[in-house]
């Protein structure tokens, strides 16, 4: 059976998806449900190739990634231990890959915000394909939490106004103390009967 | 696609409103004939009749809270849908533009033409559509505050481009307000 190959091509990234139809599911002609192998070719970068397993935890990490990127939470995404970390490096996007091999150091990518949209787009396109229906075990895209959007925030943003509100509230309440109170004076009331007398009539 | 379904039925806040308004706008601001462009690229959508002409564009938009001219109830979520599929589809078309501002390849004095030529176009749009009191619409239009701006706008709409940055895109119009 002849290998299939598909191409996902986006100004500076190439993405080359290679495998065979799943006869079991009845597929046939073009279709990839069994991926054999990928390459991907960045600009200015050594082509990357793996598994399906490899490209899975690229999609697991860049997806997510790059749907954070648009909330401005910029975190890094990828077990230490997995084949794929991204990481945000400056104003540039980190991507570290590691082979299965043992005694391979890791390799780092740096992508700018072009190449990284680039590779975004040629994984998006694989995604949507139809002729490769493979169940890519990406996270959903949805929204972020509160939590999460508050934690872009810089410490000092966030807590600023609430530390400044306090210590200006110690500050005029210590002053308030330092105001001596008016001195009571007693008023002598003088001691004055009222007496109502009865209407003589 | 039920969790997509779901989403595209939840209602923008003022914010999600807001942005995707301003990613319309940054669009225009890109393509010297963008109106015409928006209206050409909805039709191609098969959104004709949701948007027949650019006065029925005008008015969804109209719903962002920063216009001159605002509407004061909510977006309707079938209009939303469309607007962000229209935004992608927009970023779609423009894309070699967008690659060009956000590449650090290209030479700098050219890439500080370029996202010269985009500031003074976009602050054209928005000093002729938006309310120029709102403290947001000033901030947007003060120089030494609207440079992340601009690049952040310039960005999304680079990692919404196409079919693939619906989801993506829906998913941060529906972001909470922290």
């Amino acid at each position: 059976m002849l290998k299939t190959v598909h191409r996902y091509e986006q100004t500076a990234a190439l993405l080359e998806v290679e495998g065979f139809p799943d006869l079991s599911s009845g597929q046939e002609g073009d279709t990839v449900g069994i991926v054999s192998g990928w390459r991907l070719q960045l600009v200015g970068a050594p082509e990357l190739e793996g598994t399906r397993d490899h490209l899975e935890a690229l999609m697991i990490a860049v997806m997510p990634y790059a749907r954070h990127q648009l909330s401005g939470v910029r975190r890094r995404f990828g077990a230490d231990d997995g084949f794929v970390a991204i990481a945000p490096s400056g104003d540039k996007h980190q991507l570290e890959l590691r082979s299965s091999q043992k005694g391979v150091e890791p390799l780092q990518l740096s992508l700018d915000d072009a190449e990284l949209s680039d590779l975004v787009r040629c994984l998006d396109r694989l995604r949507l394909d139809q002729r490769v229906p493979v169940s890519w075990n990406i996270p959903e895209e949805k929204p972020l939490t509160r939590r999460e959007l508050v934690e872009r925030i810089p410490f000092q943003q966030r807590f600023g106004p609430a530390v400044l509100g306090v210590v200006l509230l110690g500050f005029f309440s210590a002053g308030a103390l330092l105001i001596p109170l008016p001195e009571q004076r007693s008023v002598d009331v003088p001691n004055t009967e009222a007496r109502i007398e009865s209407p003589e009539s | 696609m039920t969790n997509t379904s779901i989403a595209s039925d939840a209602r923008l806040s003022r914010r999600g409103i807001e942005q995707l308004d301003l990613l319309l706008l940054t669009a225009e601001a890109l393509d010297l004939n963008g109106g015409e462009a928006m209206l050409w690229t909805s039709h191609q959508l098969g959104l004709k009749e949701q948007f027949p002409n650019r006065v029925e564009l005008w008015k969804r938009r109209c719903h962002n809270p920063l216009r001159r001219v605002t509407r004061r109830e909510g977006l309707n979520p079938s209009d939303a849908e469309s607007l962000i599929r229209l935004v992608c589809a927009m970023a779609d078309r423009l894309y070699p533009m967008l690659h060009q501002l956000l590449s650090s390849r290209e030479p700098v004095h050219l890439s500080r033409q370029r996202w010269g030529l985009v500031a003074e176009r976009l602050g054209d749009l928005v000093e002729e559509r938006l309310n120029q009191r709102r403290g947001a619409v000033l901030r947007l239009l003060d120089p030494a505050q609207n440079k992340d701006t601009h690049r952040q706008l310039v960005s999304t709409l680079a990692l919404v481009a196409g079919p693939g940055g619906v989801d993506r895109l829906r998913a941060r119009l529906l972001d909470p307000t922290p």
